[in-house]
């Protein structure tokens, strides 16, 4: 086989992409190795007092298990918390809320994550994490490159135009926002939903061309 | 179900090594999951083997070592694994192994064939017999490997860890008998009859020699 038969790699050396204002970062661990059985990630809490699962549940109905592989976090499952120390799994369904805090600095929790009963289709989100992680990293070339390579590649989903949409509309491109914003609503009405309510788009709500 | 447990709650001395049976603890019906541990350095982590056995589901592996030290050996190459490390084994026929480098080693393997939709391993339904032999406790295993017994007959592991489990109940018959049926269905079972130790009490009886004397013998002839 051309691929190789392993492949190596330390938590320190994975990206890090923030993927939100507070300090979470996510680590991609399925994407580096070149994982498809199942989904892989890590999500790093440097402060240690922020977010480090966001919570959520699992719309596509992935099982999902979480393990501490660093510091310490409070999980939140369902209606109970769970103090997780390093070396704490926490197991959650696909309807079962969760989501996790750190509380101490350098929290690390590996998220492993596949749909029981069906072959595992790689994530697509994890393309629009890595463009908006070089953008939240200041390096905007970066996540134009990307953005623009994954709806060059996925051309009739309407994610990529949104999400290059927002990016546009983050970097202060009125033209591109709008066009990019009018292809996701044309391949897909819900993107108008979306949008009305996407404060990265707050600045152009008033422009007589702006669709949503 | 939706829970929580730390890997030293979940941990089984089988063995002589620690076992963590994560995926059927949880049950988990994704992907594999399970995890190993070394108490010692030098003490064995990952036992050599590939993902291409009769048993084996072709899975690609991702290992984390979650505490201490490893070293692994994959395709003859050594790789120095602290802790953090992940060591993605993507070729399911690569021969993979890991050893402690330090006491406390732990690491994590979790596994899955791509494009196919995960089914627990056919080892991984003895999960609970494991554990009851950890703790000693023959009569549970007895009982939960009979119930096995009861939907595969001729599985060779199952009726194996029952001579086993007789035996160390000392009843010698029944474990003689089921020790026969293990050999007769696979004779890789006869390597394990004369390792282990779970089959001192009926290994003196000439019923044991006669029953690895055949099983040697058809193999050598095949």
């Amino acid at each position: 086989m051309s691929e190789k038969a392993y492949e190596v790699a330390h938590l320190d050396e994975l990206d890090r992409f923030p993927v939100d204002d507070e300090g979470l970062l996510w680590r991609p661990v399925r994407r580096r190795l070149g994982i498809t059985a199942f989904g892989t990630n890590a999500y790093t809490a440097e402060k240690g007092d922020e977010r480090v699962v966001e919570e959520h549940y699992e719309k596509d109905g992935h099982d999902e298990l979480y393990f501490v592989a660093s510091g310490r976090a409070t999980f939140v499952l369902g209606d109970d918390e769970i103090d997780a120390p390093a070396g704490t799994f926490v197991h959650a369904e696909p309807g079962t809320k969760r989501g996790a805090v750190a509380t101490e600095p350098n929290t690390t929790v590996l998220a492993i994550g596949a749909k029981p009963g069906a072959t595992h289709v790689i994530s697509k989100w994890e393309e629009i994490f890595v463009a908006f992680g070089h953008y939240r990293n200041g390096d905007e070339s970066a996540a134009r490159e990307h953005l623009t390579d994954f709806v060059e590649q996925n051309p009739g989903e309407w994610q990529g135009h949104y999400n290059l949409a927002c990016f546009e509309a983050l970097t202060k491109n009125r033209a591109g926002a709008i066009e990019r914003l009018n292809r996701a609503i044309e391949l897909d009405p819900q993107a108008k939903e979306y949008a009305a309510k996407d404060e990265d788009f707050d600045w152009l709500r008033d422009d007589p061309e702006f669709p949503a | 179900m939706s829970g929580s447990a730390h890997i030293s709650d979940l941990k089984l001395e089988v063995g002589g090594s620690g076992w963590v049976p994560v995926r059927s603890h949880f049950g988990v019906s994704s992907f594999g999951v399970n995890a190993y541990v070394a108490s010692e350095a030098g003490g064995r982590i990952i036992g050599e083997h590939d993902e291409t056995g009769p048993r084996s589901a072709r899975h690609e592996e991702l290992y984390f070592v979650a505490n201490g030290h490893a070293t692994f050996t994959v395709n003859g190459d050594e790789i120095d694994a602290p802790a953090g490390t992940f060591v993605f084994v993507r070729d399911p026929a690569a021969k993979r192994k890991a050893v402690a480098k330090e006491g406390e080693t732990t690491v994590i393997a979790v596994g899955g064939t791509p494009g196919k939709a995960f089914t627990p391993s056919e080892w991984e339904r003895q999960a609970p017999v494991l554990a009851f032999f950890a703790r000693k406790e023959y009569d549970k295993a007895i009982e939960a490997l009979e119930e096995l017994r009861a939907e595969t007959p001729d599985d060779p592991t199952v009726n194996f860890n029952l001579a086993c489990a007789y035996s160390l109940t000392a009843e010698k018959s029944k474990a003689l008998e089921h020790l026969r049926r293990a050999v007769e269905i696979d004779s890789d079972f006869l390597d394990n009859a004369k390792n282990d130790s779970d089959l001192d009490s009926i290994r003196d009886d000439p019923e044991f020699s006669a029953i690895t004397g055949q099983a040697d013998a058809a193999r050598s002839s095949s």
